[in-house]
C-alpha cells in the first residue's frame, strides 16, 4: 500500500511542478521530491491540526468502534475516539518525536565529536564511554529507561536521542580526523590560526552534508522506535494520539476493527518512507562520495 | 508483553531455586498430550511462594500442589478437606482438628498436625483475616501427630472461613521446614501433599511451569465442589505457558496449540464463540470489580465532600463499555460488598440511582473547599481496563473544572508510587484504580481494602472509626447475624467513602471444546477434575 | 597484528567496565520498588516495607554496587530478587531460542539481502533495481509488530503452514524446532534485509565502477562468475561491516519478535525482568548483550583482514 501511494505522491509532484528547470530537478532526484512532497503534506496535517473540525481526546463508551463513515470518516477506536482526528493529531507527536530526536542527536553527537575530534587528550576516554552507550541494545536502554522514570514525551524523546548520540558523534569524528589531514586545514594550523577558528571556519563545514543525511534516517528510526516502545508498554502516555500508541492499543482490534490499526500503521508507514526517501534523495545530491559509500 | 489486557497478576514475581531442590518431579517419560493441558494464565507465576506474595496466580500454583485443612465448596461454604473431624469445647473458646489418614507430601513424608501449626503460624503473618484470628490467639500447638489445637481468648466464629477462603493469600499446608522461613522471605523448595507435583527439572522460569499427577494422592469421596471434595487429578500433566501477548494466545488457541486461555480479552469473545472448536464460560461468576481509591492525607479527597463527589462522578456502565464493550460480561454495582456476594445489600446508596450526576459532583467539589489544584491520577500504562478507566476519570473531572493530571508509567510504577506518603506535587497522589475479585469485596476482614484504619492501613490510607468497629462486630457476629451488621457497615461506608466502585465485570474463560470440568470460583483455578475428552 | 589485538582487549575491557557503571546507576537513581510489586495488591504497607528489608534494597547504593561489582568479576551475575535463582542460570535457560533466532535470520537475510543488492547493482536503474530497493525501504519501514501480526494472521492462522507461536527444542525435534523458526526469522530479517541490501547494492556500484572490473569485462569473462568473483570479494569489507552493526539491530528486533512468537527468549527475559524491577536480571541480561555486541565488533574488524590481505593492524 504504501509503495503505491508513494508511487502516487511522486506523480502528483512531477505533474505539479512547472517549468523546464523544476522538472528537470524533480527526473533527477524523483525519490527526494516524492518524499519531500508527502512530508510536506504531513508537517501541514500536524501544523494545522488544532484548527481541524475533530476531536481526538474526548471518549464516548456508547459509539465505540463505529465502522468508517458512520458519522466519522475513519470510524472509533475502542474507547469511542475519532480514528481521523486522532491519526492527524498523532502526526504532530510522532513527527515531533523524529524530529526532536533527530535535532538533539546531531546537535550533542556534533558538539561532543568536534571535542572529541579536535583534542587529543578527550579524545579516548570520550570515545570509550560512546562506545560503552553503543554497546546496550538501543532498544533495552529506552524500555528501561521510560518504564522506571515517568512516561511523557519528553521520556521518550530522551530514551530514543541517547543511544543515536554515539554514532552520531563517531560520523563526526571520522570526518574532523580527515579534514585535520587535509593541506589547507595543516596550513591553517601551521599559520597559527586558533581551534575555534579552525573548527568552525574549517572542519564544521564538511561535517554538515553527511550529518543532514544521518539525520533524516535517525527522523526515520525514531518513529519507529516510538511505535515499538508503544508496543510494549514503554511508550508516549496513552492520553496522547502518537500512531504508536493508537496502533499498540488497536492491536487486538486487527480482525474486528481493522481501521483503527490501518489509518495510523499507514500514515506511519508513509512517513517513514518520506523520511527514508528524503535522505536518499539529500544523500546523492549532498554528497555523491557518501552516497557511494553508503 | 507489557500491553496485555486486564492480566491484572496481583503484584508478584518469581520463584524457586532449582538448584536446591530434590528431584521429585521425576516424571521420566513425557505424558500423552491427551492427558496433558497447556494453558496460558493470567500472567507469569512470578512468585513460587503463595503466603508470600497475594498474586493470585501464586494461589493457583498453591492450589496444584498444596493441600488445605478446610476447603470452601461451590455455595462458599467451609467444608474439612485435610481434615477429618473437629470440634469446639463447651466454652467456644477451643477448637481441635484432628487430620484425617494418608496424607503424605512429595517427598515421602507424611503430614503431620506439626506441619499444619507451622503453616497457620506463617499465613497468619501475611493474612489480614490471620492477622485479625491472632489477635485473638491464646495458644496454639499439637497434641499428637494427627491432632491440633488452637485456644482463644473469646470465642472466634470466623475461624472455619478464615481456614478455608480461597482468597489469597490461602492457608497452604506445607512441610514443617518450609513453614518456618521467615514470612518476608520466600520459601525455596515446593513441596506440597496435593494433587499435582511441581516438575522442579522441566519447569524453565518465566517461560513454562510443569506439574505432573501426583499418584499417590488420596482423595476424599465426597464429589468435587469448589475447593471442596475429591481433588482427582485426571490430567496426567498441566503445563502453564507464559505467552505475553493475547493476539498471539487467541491465534494459539484457534490453532490448538494451547488448550486454556484464563483471561481472553472480551472483545475478542464474538470471535472465539463463532469457533466451534471453542468453548467461552464465565468461571468466577462473583466478577471483578475495578475500583477507584483516593488519599486521604492531602486536599482534595482529605474533604467528605469531595469524596462524595466521586460517587456522583463516575458513570460505572461508561467505564464497562470503554473497557469491555458487550453488556453481557459487565454491571454496574452499588453495594460496598460487591454484587452477589452474600453479604450485598442495598442500604444508603441513593446516590446510585442518581449517579451520574455532574452538577452534584461540580457542586460537593466547590463545598469541599476545591481550589483548582491539580489532581494526580496514577494511570498504568500496561492495564488496559485501569488505563481506560483512569482516562475515563480524567475526563469527567475536567468537565466539571477539575484540574486532573494523568500520571502515565507501567503498574511497577504505579504500585511503587501510591505507596509514596508526601504530596502529590511532591511524587505522591491524589487517585489510583485497580480490581480485585468481587467475592473478595463480601468480606470486610480479609480485603485489606475494607480497613479503614488511617496510614497503618492500605493505600489511600481511609480512617474512620465507626467502621473499625462495626469490622469488628462483624467478626465475631454468628453468621445469621452477619448481614445486619453489613448493613450497618454500608451505611456508614457510604456516607464516609473510603473508595468508589468504577463497574463489575465478568471475565470468560475460552479453552477448546474438548476440555471438561473446569471447576469455576472467585479467585482460584483448580486443576484437578479438568480432563480432556 | 598482536599489539592491536592486546590494545582492542584492553579497551574492550573498560568499555565493559562503563556499561556496568552506566546500567548500574539507571536503574537505581530511577524511581521503582521490587518490594511493592512482589507484594501483590493486597498487601499492607508494613508487609512491604518487611520484604524490602529482607531483600537488602535499603543499603546505602556504593555499597549494593560494591556487592554487585565484585561478584560480577568473579563470574556470578547475582541473584534474582524474585526467584532466588541465579541470574546465569536464567540467561542459561533461555539462551537457546535466542541465538536460534538471531541465527535463523542470518541465515535467512544475508543471502536474500546480499542477491538483492547484487542484482540491484548489476542493473542500476533498471525495474529489478527499483523493485528491490522498494522492499528495502518497505522494510525499513514497517513496524516489526504489525509484520508479525500479519505474517501470524496469514501463515499461521488461515493457512496454517506454520505454528503461531512457541519453541521447540534443538535437541528435541529439528524438524519441529525449524518450524517455529521461520515466521519469526522472516519478521526479524525484513528489516535486516533492507539494510544489507542497500549497503550491497551501493558498494557494489562503487566496485562495478574499477578499473579490473572494466577490465575483466573487457577480456569476456562471464557476467555471472565476474560479478561473485570479483565484486563480492572487493565489496566485502563494508559489507561485513553492516553485519556487525546490524547485530544491534537484530539484538534489539529479538525483544519485540520474541513477544509477538512467545519465544522463550533472553529479550523476554529482560523485558518481564523490567516490568518487575528485577535490578539483577536487567543488568545480568544488558552486561550480556554489550559483551556479545563489543566482541562480534572485534571479531569483525579481525575478519577484515581474512578478507581482504590489504588490510594489516
Amino acid at each position: 500500500m504504501s509503495e503505491a501511494s508513494a508511487f502516487s505522491a511522486r506523480e502528483l509532484a512531477a505533474t505539479a511542478s512547472v517549468g523546464p528547470s523544476r522538472r528537470h530537478f524533480v527526473r533527477r532526484h524523483p525519490s527526494l521530491v516524492a518524499g519531500a512532497a508527502i512530508l510536506a503534506i504531513f508537517v501541514a496535517l500536524a501544523l494545522a491540526a488544532p484548527y481541524l473540525p475533530g476531536d481526538p481526546l474526548t471518549m464516548t463508551p456508547a459509539r465505540r468502534l463505529s465502522p468508517p463513515g458512520s458519522g466519522f470518516l475513519l470510524g472509533t477506536d475502542a474507547l469511542g475516539r475519532d480514528v481521523l482526528a486522532r491519526t492527524i493529531h498523532g502526526a504532530r507527536v510522532s513527527l515531533l518525536v523524529g524530529f526532536s530526536v533527530a535535532a538533539f542527536s546531531v546537535l550533542v553527537g556534533l558538539a561532543i565529536g568536534l571535542f572529541a575530534g579536535s583534542i587529543r587528550k578527550a579524545d579516548a576516554p570520550l570515545m570509550r564511554l560512546m562506545d560503552a552507550l553503543m554497546a546496550i541494545p538501543a532498544i533495552l536502554l529506552a524500555i528501561a529507561l521510560v518504564s522506571l522514570t515517568r512516561a511523557s514525551v519528553t521520556t521518550v524523546v530522551i530514551a530514543i536521542t541517547i543511544p543515536e548520540v554515539p554514532r552520531v558523534v563517531r560520523l563526526v569524528r571520522s570526518v574532523v580526523l580527515g579534514v585535520r589531514e587535509q593541506p589547507f586545514v595543516e596550513a591553517a594550523i601551521a599559520g597559527g590560526a586558533r581551534l575555534p577558528k579552525i573548527i568552525l571556519r574549517h572542519i564544521l563545514p564538511s561535517t554538515i552534508p553527511p550529518l543532514i543525511v544521518q539525520a533524516t534516517y535517525i527522523c526515520a528510526s525514531a518513529i519507529l522506535v516510538e511505535a515499538s516502545l508503544s508496543f510494549l508498554g514503554a511508550g508516549s502516555p496513552p492520553e496522547i494520539p502518537s500512531w504508536g500508541n493508537m496502533i499498540a492499543s488497536s492491536r487486538l482490534y486487527l480482525a474486528r476493527a481493522p481501521w483503527t490499526i490501518f489509518a495510523p500503521g499507514i500514515a506511519l508507514a508513509l512517513v517513514v518512507l518520506a523520511v527514508n526517501l528524503v535522505g536518499d534523495g539529500l544523500r546523492d545530491r549532498l554528497d555523491p562520495r557518501l552516497a557511494r559509500r553508503m | 508483553m507489557a500491553t496485555t489486557r486486564r492480566r491484572f497478576v496481583q503484584g508478584s514475581v518469581a520463584a524457586a531455586t532449582f538448584m536446591a531442590a530434590p528431584a521429585i518431579g521425576r516424571a521420566s517419560e513425557t505424558p500423552a498430550a491427551a492427558k496433558t493441558l497447556k494453558a496460558v494464565m493470567q500472567g507469569d507465576l512470578r512468585s513460587l511462594d503463595p503466603i508470600w506474595t497475594t498474586a493470585n496466580i501464586s494461589s493457583y500454583h498453591g492450589a496444584l500442589i498444596y493441600d488445605t485443612l478446610f476447603g470452601v465448596d461451590a455455595n462458599d461454604k467451609p467444608q474439612p478437606q485435610m481434615v477429618e473431624s473437629f470440634g469446639t469445647s463447651d466454652d467456644q473458646l477451643t477448637w481441635t482438628f484432628k487430620l484425617r489418614d494418608g496424607l503424605g507430601f512429595h517427598d515421602g513424608s507424611p503430614v503431620t498436625a506439626a506441619d499444619c501449626v507451622a503453616s497457620i503460624r506463617r499465613w497468619a503473618v501475611r493474612d489480614g483475616a490471620g492477622q485479625h484470628m491472632f489477635l485473638r490467639v491464646k495458644d496454639i500447638g499439637a497434641k499428637d501427630d494427627k491432632t491440633f489445637a488452637i485456644t482463644f481468648s473469646e470465642p472466634y466464629p470466623l475461624i472455619l472461613d478464615a481456614f478455608a477462603k480461597a482468597g489469597t493469600p490461602v492457608l497452604y499446608i506445607m512441610r514443617k521446614k518450609d513453614a518456618e522461613t521467615d514470612p518476608m522471605q520466600q520459601i525455596t523448595e515446593h513441596v506440597g501433599s496435593g494433587p499435582f507435583i511441581f516438575n522442579t527439572n522441566e519447569t524453565k522460569q518465566g517461560a513454562f511451569y510443569v506439574y505432573d499427577r501426583n499418584a499417590k494422592y488420596r482423595p476424599r469421596s465426597e464429589p468435587a465442589s469448589g475447593m471442596a471434595g475429591g481433588k482427582i487429578a485426571k490430567l496426567d500433566r498441566v503445563i502453564w505457558e507464559n505467552v505475553a501477548d493475547d493476539q498471539t494466545a487467541i491465534a494459539a488457541l484457534q490453532n490448538g496449540e494451547i488448550d486454556f486461555y484464563e483471561l481472553p480479552p472480551i472483545d475478542l469473545i464474538d470471535q472465539l464463540e463463532a469457533d466451534k472448536n471453542i468453548h467461552v464460560e464465565v468461571l468466577n461468576k462473583s466478577g471483578q470489580i475495578v475500583w477507584c481509591r483516593m488519599n486521604w492525607l492531602y486536599p482534595p479527597f482529605n474533604n467528605v465532600k469531595a469524596r462524595q463527589a466521586m460517587l456522583y462522578l463516575v458513570n460505572q456502565n461508561d467505564v464497562m463499555k470503554a473497557a469491555f464493550g458487550n453488556p453481557k460480561y459487565y454491571r454496574a454495582c452499588a453495594s460496598y460488598f460487591g454484587c452477589g456476594t452474600p453479604m450485598e445489600n442495598d442500604e444508603n446508596t441513593e446516590w446510585f440511582k442518581e449517579a451520574p450526576n455532574k452538577e452534584k459532583a461540580a457542586q460537593l467539589f466547590k463545598e469541599s473547599g476545591y481550589d483548582g489544584r491539580p489532581i494526580v491520577i496514577l494511570q498504568p500504562t500496561n492495564f488496559a481496563v485501569f488505563n481506560t478507566a483512569d482516562q475515563l476519570l480524567a475526563q469527567w473531572l475536567r468537565e466539571i473544572g477539575v484540574n486532573a493530571e494523568l500520571a502515565a508509567s507501567d503498574w511497577g510504577g504505579v504500585v511503587t508510587r501510591r505507596a509514596n506518603r508526601e504530596p502529590p506535587e511532591k511524587g505522591g497522589w491524589n487517585i489510583f484504580v485497580t480490581s480485585a475479585s468481587g467475592a473478595a469485596f463480601g468480606n470486610p476482614i480479609t480485603l485489606v481494602g475494607h480497613q479503614a484504619n488511617g496510614e497503618k492501613g492500605w493505600f489511600g490510607w481511609p480512617s474512620d472509626e465507626t467502621h473499625e468497629k462495626l469490622r469488628d462486630k462483624w467478626a465475631k457476629a454468628q453468621p445469621q447475624d452477619r448481614l445486619a451488621v453489613a448493613k450497618e457497615i454500608q451505611r456508614n461506608a457510604w456516607n464516609f467513602v473510603p473508595h468508589v466502585y468504577m463497574g463489575l465485570y465478568l471475565q470468560p474463560a475460552a479453552m477448546r471444546a474438548n476440555v471438561k470440568g473446569v471447576i469455576g470460583m472467585p479467585e482460584l483455578i483448580p486443576f484437578w477434575n479438568i480432563e480432556k475428552t | 597484528m598482536i599489539a592491536y589485538v592486546a590494545r582492542r582487549l584492553a579497551s574492550l575491557v573498560v568499555v565493559m567496565a562503563l556499561v556496568g557503571v552506566c546500567v548500574f546507576l539507571l536503574l537505581h537513581l530511577a524511581p521503582g520498588d521490587p518490594a511493592a510489586i512482589i507484594a501483590g495488591d493486597n498487601a499492607t504497607p508494613e508487609q512491604i516495607a518487611g520484604i524490602r528489608t529482607k531483600l537488602g534494597l535499603d543499603e546505602a547504593l556504593p555499597i549494593q554496587f560494591l556487592r554487585w561489582s565484585t561478584s560480577v568479576l568473579s563470574g556470578d551475575l547475582g541473584v534474582s530478587i524474585f526467584s532466588n535463582t541465579p541470574v546465569t542460570t536464567l540467561i542459561g535457560q533461555r539462551l537457546e531460542p535466542t541465538l536460534s533466532l538471531a541465527l535463523a535470520t542470518l541465515a535467512f537475510a544475508v543471502p536474500v539481502a546480499l542477491v538483492l543488492g547484487v542484482l540491484a547493482a548489476w542493473r542500476a536503474g533498471s525495474s529489478i533495481d527499483r523493485a528491490s530497493m522498494i522492499v528495502a525501504v518497505t522494510g525499513f519501514s514497517a513496524p516489526a509488530f504489525v509484520v508479525g501480526y500479519l505474517m501470524i494472521y496469514v501463515f499461521a492462522v488461515t493457512l496454517r503452514w506454520f505454528p503461531v507461536q512457541g519453541y521447540t527444542p534443538f535437541g528435541e525435534n529439528i524438524a519441529d524446532w525449524a518450524r517455529h523458526l521461520v515466521l519469526p526469522a522472516l519478521t526479524l530479517g525484513l528489516a535486516y534485509v533492507a539494510l544489507i541490501a542497500r549497503i550491497t547494492r551501493a558498494t557494489m556500484l562503487e566496485v562495478l565502477a574499477e578499473d579490473y572490473i572494466r577490465t575483466a569485462k573487457a577480456k569476456g569473462v562471464a557476467t555471472g562468475p565476474m560479478l561473485l568473483k570479483h565484486a563480492l570479494k572487493n565489496a566485502g569489507v563494508p559489507i561485513i561491516t553492516v553485519i556487525g552493526i546490524g547485530v544491534a539491530l537484530l539484538i534489539g528486533g529479538v525483544v519485540i519478535t520474541e513477544t509477538v512468537y512467545n519465544l522463550p527468549g533472553v529479550g523476554r527475559l529482560v523485558v518481564d525482568a523490567i516490568s518487575k524491577r528485577d535490578y539483577p536480571i536487567i543488568q545480568g541480561v544488558i552486561l550480556v548483550f554489550s559483551a556479545v555486541y563489543v566482541v562480534i565488533n572485534l571479531v569483525v574488524d579481525l575478519s577484515y583482514t581474512l578478507i581482504d590481505p590489504r588490510i594489516r593492524y
